[in-house]
């Protein structure tokens, strides 16, 4: 189930993309902290403007186990100091988080999915990795070099990245990588629903193993230890029980651990 | 780059597309349908939906039909882009391997 969104923001300055939210809206001093008190479990809070984080104080602590905060404007450095000792996670609107454009942004967050689209990121090229903000504000961190160049030798170009189409995709440069292409690798969770979703499933070992093996984009014969035809036979269910040298071999050069291959 | 199937209007206009991206799921090649924040998977095999949600119905019978009429040419999109999982020929298959003998590693390994 969702987590209840909060609007941080006074009536009058609700605009049409807001009001699609269905938010709670809180204004007040008053109301802040009666719904500081309703959620201790956790929410994601939306504030369009940087101006009202003053209303949590004197009240009951926001500090409890899961709330995070989208905020819409950029944030000064003493404001985002005060709002780490209360939320969990923050996603500020500064020049290096590339998000959304605000009406798609809202739209996305107003979706039952909105853990499986993402609205934001940043790329830090220092360390290699980019980070992911879902419609719920949960982050993924993603290394950069995960994303292999297309078989059309298109290359992901981190220096050029944004969010688009939606939240369905992300765009390095030319290149332009499914959501769901990372979900399904990097969150487990995902994964499992996205496999319910589908319409004809392959529930096998072996077909697990495929769509592994495709994730990583690599070919039969590239398992050194293993023939390029055992990989296949497995694949297509001529080995029931694999192996365990021979599982070990596939899961090393799957970058996974044995028995998360049946999980994809 | 992704490749784009451009659709037919008034759909192009009210905001639909149809793309390959440049890293997709490992599900069976497909085309992903979208409308604002929806999305649809079509097989690039069948030319069936994907997935049970949301449902294929919601998607204009004249983008389906599209999508189906340009499928030869997406298939080749896809193959290049995803040599690795093509639409036809999912790998070319080593010799031996539909059959039920075992493979002489296997079996050394199972002799150990």
């Amino acid at each position: 189930m969702n987590d209840p969104v909060i609007l941080l923001a006074h009536r009058q300055d609700i605009d049409a993309p807001l009001r699609g939210l269905h938010a709670t809206v809180v204004g007040t001093r008053d109301a802040v902290h009666v719904a500081c008190s309703k959620h201790r479990h956790g929410a994601v809070w939306i504030a369009p403007r940087a101006n009202l984080f003053g209303l949590f104080l004197g009240g009951p602590s926001v500090r409890t186990k899961d709330q995070r905060l989208l905020v819409l404007e950029g944030l000064r450095e003493q404001q985002y100091a005060f709002l780490r000792t209360m939320f969990r996670v923050i996603v500020p609107m500064d020049q290096e988080v590339r998000r959304l454009p605000r009406e798609e942004l809202l739209e996305v967050v107003a979706m039952p999915n909105r853990d499986e689209l993402f609205i934001a990121g940043a790329v830090d090229v220092g360390d290699g990795v980019v980070t992911l903000y879902r419609g719920n504000l949960e982050p993924l961190v993603v290394p950069l070099d995960w994303f292999k160049a297309s078989g059309t030798g298109v290359r992901p170009d981190p220096a050029d990245f944004e969010v688009t189409d939606f939240g369905h995709a992300v765009r390095f440069g030319d290149y332009e990588a499914s959501t769901h292409a990372i979900l399904y690798a990097h969150d487990p969770k995902y994964r499992t629903r996205a496999k319910a979703r589908l319409l004809e499933q392959d529930k096998s070992f072996g077909g697990a193993l495929r769509r592994l093996r495709i994730l990583k984009r690599l070919s039969l014969s590239e398992f050194p230890g293993v023939t390029e035809k055992e990989v296949a036979r497995i694949e297509k269910g001529a080995v029931k029980k694999p192996h365990a040298d021979t599982m070990a071999i596939l899961a090393k050069r799957l970058g996974v651990k044995p028995e998360e291959i049946s999980t994809y | 780059m992704p490749h784009e199937l451009p659709l037919p209007e008034p759909w192009a206009s009210k905001g639909w597309k149809a793309k390959i991206f440049d890293l997709e799921g490992p599900e069976e090649p497909h085309l992903t349908v979208r409308f604002r924040a929806l999305k649809w998977r079509i097989s690039l095999r069948s030319g069936a939906f994907l997935d049970r949600e949301p449902p294929g119905r919601d998607v204009p019978p004249a983008v389906v039909s599209h999508v189906h009429d340009n499928l030869p040419a997406l298939v080749i999109a896809w193959d290049q882009m995803f040599p690795k999982n093509r639409v036809l020929s999912p790998e070319p298959e080593p010799e031996g391997v539909a059959g039920k003998s075992r493979t002489k590693e296997s079996k050394k390994r199972r002799q150990k």
